[in-house]
């Protein structure tokens, strides 16, 4: 049956650059670290949590204000990324783990964190006190959070697109990607180009998961919360490819946020907007698994 | 779910051994899919789930104890069996992530779909067997006696299966799928009877389960769930049916342990926090430094092999 509801639709596709953002932060790191360490890091949900965590102690208990604590997200979560793969993932390599043994660990990893933040912020819901400018454009409400979180997606996709396309780094990382052991015969220290993907993805989840705790509110399942969507991100847009999850993220964005007006049109309960991510993600799996990445000649390997 | 508590020691070791011999069954099942089959199920708990719910919806309808565990096995065994169809055909890690997000989305259904089985309120499960006026240690007796049953048949269907040409076959699935396809073998038909026959245990288990603790709800089904059942089988040695069960008992002992340390220790950590704490780090642990698990992984013991080395002991 369907329930008439008056829609805002220019309003809900703002809220789409909104969440695509979101995404596109939460997912580059994860999708680029999965194209060069060949398995998706389930602990990247909690590089997301623990920038929350970190900016909220910043921006609420501190009260330092929010710059400071974009910084304080971004500086621990990429601490925690390199902890991650120093101590966890290139030993693991090292010993010759399979991707399911990789998988299994970045599970363990991912519990070991989320109860450590437990532990440290406590279990109960926190929310951020600080009250954000908003205005009206037309028929849309703009906070100024959304403007700082999609300025954010952007400044990171400028400087993203610079260093992979103009830099010595940038090339490194795009050979590392491709065919690890020619850019090591070519010279290219793969580990360390490793080292450098994992500390700047982690951070850029750090800086989402903050925005996402800024917005709505923050619980120790906040980053496991955006871990599917992101790996929604990462499947259609081609498994370490950049471009293709910056078009991804904001495809699910926009499937996500219509999708929302239509559960609640058939009055379904909203939690279902991650079946509608899954669901772009099974499609993809079964239609095309390169997802975008082809259109990019970079990532996406064939099953 | 009844909190145990070690005043009574002889209701505690009782209560252990049932969630050992439930938690057993579930180490069985995904040491055949991934100890044997090579197949990443990152959403065992989805299976268990379908059990559980399924068990205690016929329960409450009066079906008896048979008919309730036979259709759970059955309709998780359905279940399983449709999730691989698109699920197998993908490599490890893609088959990871979906059937984690499997997992997460069934206990969405469940928590939001009141009418299904009461949402986040949970479902009470009546007892299918009914015997009035006998002491709770002789009922926690009988549930034991049905528990370890149900181990017993799914362990022997289990040594069953991978002790044949069959289980010779999964095993080069594992590990060379494409050598096994050369040879003539559909892969994809071998994975998916694994597939099926996994998840129909894990319904076994998650009927026993719900008729265990009499009440579930959708917070019973969390993915902590699934990686403890990896953790059994990967401590207690991937592709050893016997080990694994070992690994069932080691890692509840740890849990109770951590259970244990709340009541008598004044510790600064909260104890849930610190359990999943040390399941996380035990599970890397595990993984840099024994990868192969406590018991190594069984010889395949067909009649042919049993031949085969008298024949060389004569020689």
């Amino acid at each position: 049956m369907l329930f008439l509801v008056v829609v805002n639709w220019l309003q809900v596709l703002f809220n789409s650059a909104v969440t695509g953002s979101l995404y596109l932060l939460a997912a580059v790191g994860l999708t680029l670290t999965y194209g060069l360490t060949r398995f998706p890091n389930f602990a990247h949900a909690e590089f997301m949590a623990l920038g929350a965590y970190a900016g909220y102690t910043i921006a609420e208990q501190l009260k330092l204000g929010f710059p400071y604590s974009f910084i304080a997200a971004f500086i621990s979560s990429a601490a925690l990324g390199a902890a991650s793969y120093l101590l966890v993932f290139r030993p693991l390599t090292h010993r010759g783990a399979t991707i399911i043994h990789l998988m299994v660990a970045s599970i363990g990893l991912d519990f070991f964190v989320r109860h450590l933040i437990k532990q440290v912020w406590g279990g109960e819901q926190l929310s951020f006190r600080m009250v954000w400018p908003y205005f009206d454009v037309g028929p849309v409400r703009i906070t100024g959070l959304w403007v700082a979180l999609i300025l954010s997606a952007i400044v990171m996709v400028g400087v993203m697109h610079i260093v992979l396309t103009r830099t010595r780094l940038g090339k490194a990382i795009r050979a590392s990607a491709n065919n690890p052991d020619l850019a090591m015969a070519s010279g290219v220290d793969v580990e360390k180009i490793a080292l450098v993907v994992w500390i700047v993805g982690a951070a850029l989840a750090g800086v989402g998961g903050l925005f996402r705790a800024a917005d709505t509110r923050l619980v120790p399942l906040i980053g496991w919360e955006i871990l599917l969507p992101a790996f929604a991100v990462v499947i259609l847009g081609g498994i370490g490819s950049f471009y293709g999850a910056l078009i991804a993220a904001y495809v699910i964005g926009l499937a996500e946020n219509f999708g929302v007006v239509f559960l609640v049109m058939f009055k379904l309960s909203t939690d279902y907007k991650f079946a509608i991510a899954f669901l772009i993600l099974i499609l993809t799996l079964i239609l095309k698994p390169s997802g975008f990445g082809r259109l990019f000649g970079e990532g996406g390997k064939v099953v | 779910m009844r909190e145990v508590r070690l005043s009574e020691p002889l209701i505690y070791v009782l209560d252990m051994a049932v969630f050992v011999g439930i938690f057993a069954i579930l180490a069985v099942s995904l040491n055949l899919e991934y100890g044997f089959t090579g197949l990443a199920n990152f959403g065992k708990v989805a299976f268990f789930m379908v059990g559980a719910y399924t068990s205690s919806i016929l329960a409450n309808m009066g079906f008896p104890y048979l008919a309730c565990i036979t259709v759970a096995t059955f309709a998780a065994g359905f279940v399983g069996f449709v999730a691989s169809l698109p699920a197998l055909k993908l490599q490890a890690d893609y088959l990871a992530i979906v059937t984690l997000a499997f997992g997460e989305i069934l206990r969405f259904i469940f928590k939001n779909e009141e009418w299904i089985a009461g949402g986040v309120q949970g479902i009470t499960v009546p007892s299918a067997i009914t015997i009035t006026g006998v002491p709770i240690q002789t009922m926690m007796l009988i549930q034991l006696t049905i528990v370890y049953a149900a181990l017993a048949i799914c362990y022997f269907i289990a040594q069953r299966v991978v002790n044949s040409p069959y289980g010779r076959t999964i095993r080069a699935i594992r590990e060379d799928e494409l050598a096994a396809q050369v040879l003539g073998k559909d892969v994809f038909k071998y994975k998916a009877q694994m597939f099926t026959l996994g998840s129909a245990m894990a319904g076994v288990s998650g009927s026993l389960f719900s008729q265990y603790v009499r009440f579930i709800d959708p917070y019973t089904f969390e993915p902590i769930l699934t990686f403890t059942v990896w953790m059994m089988v990967i401590l207690g040695g991937p592709a050893n049916n016997l080990g694994v069960i070992l690994g069932a008992v080691f890692v509840q002992a740890l849990e109770r342990g951590a259970r244990i340390a709340k009541d008598y220790l004044l510790l600064p950590v909260d104890p849930h926090n610190l359990r999943v704490m040390i399941i996380g780090i035990l599970i890397i642990l595990i993984l840099m430094y024994r990868p192969q698990g406590l018991f190594r992984e069984s010889k395949v013991k067909t009649p042919a092999l049993e031949v085969a080395s008298k024949w060389k002991k004569r020689s």
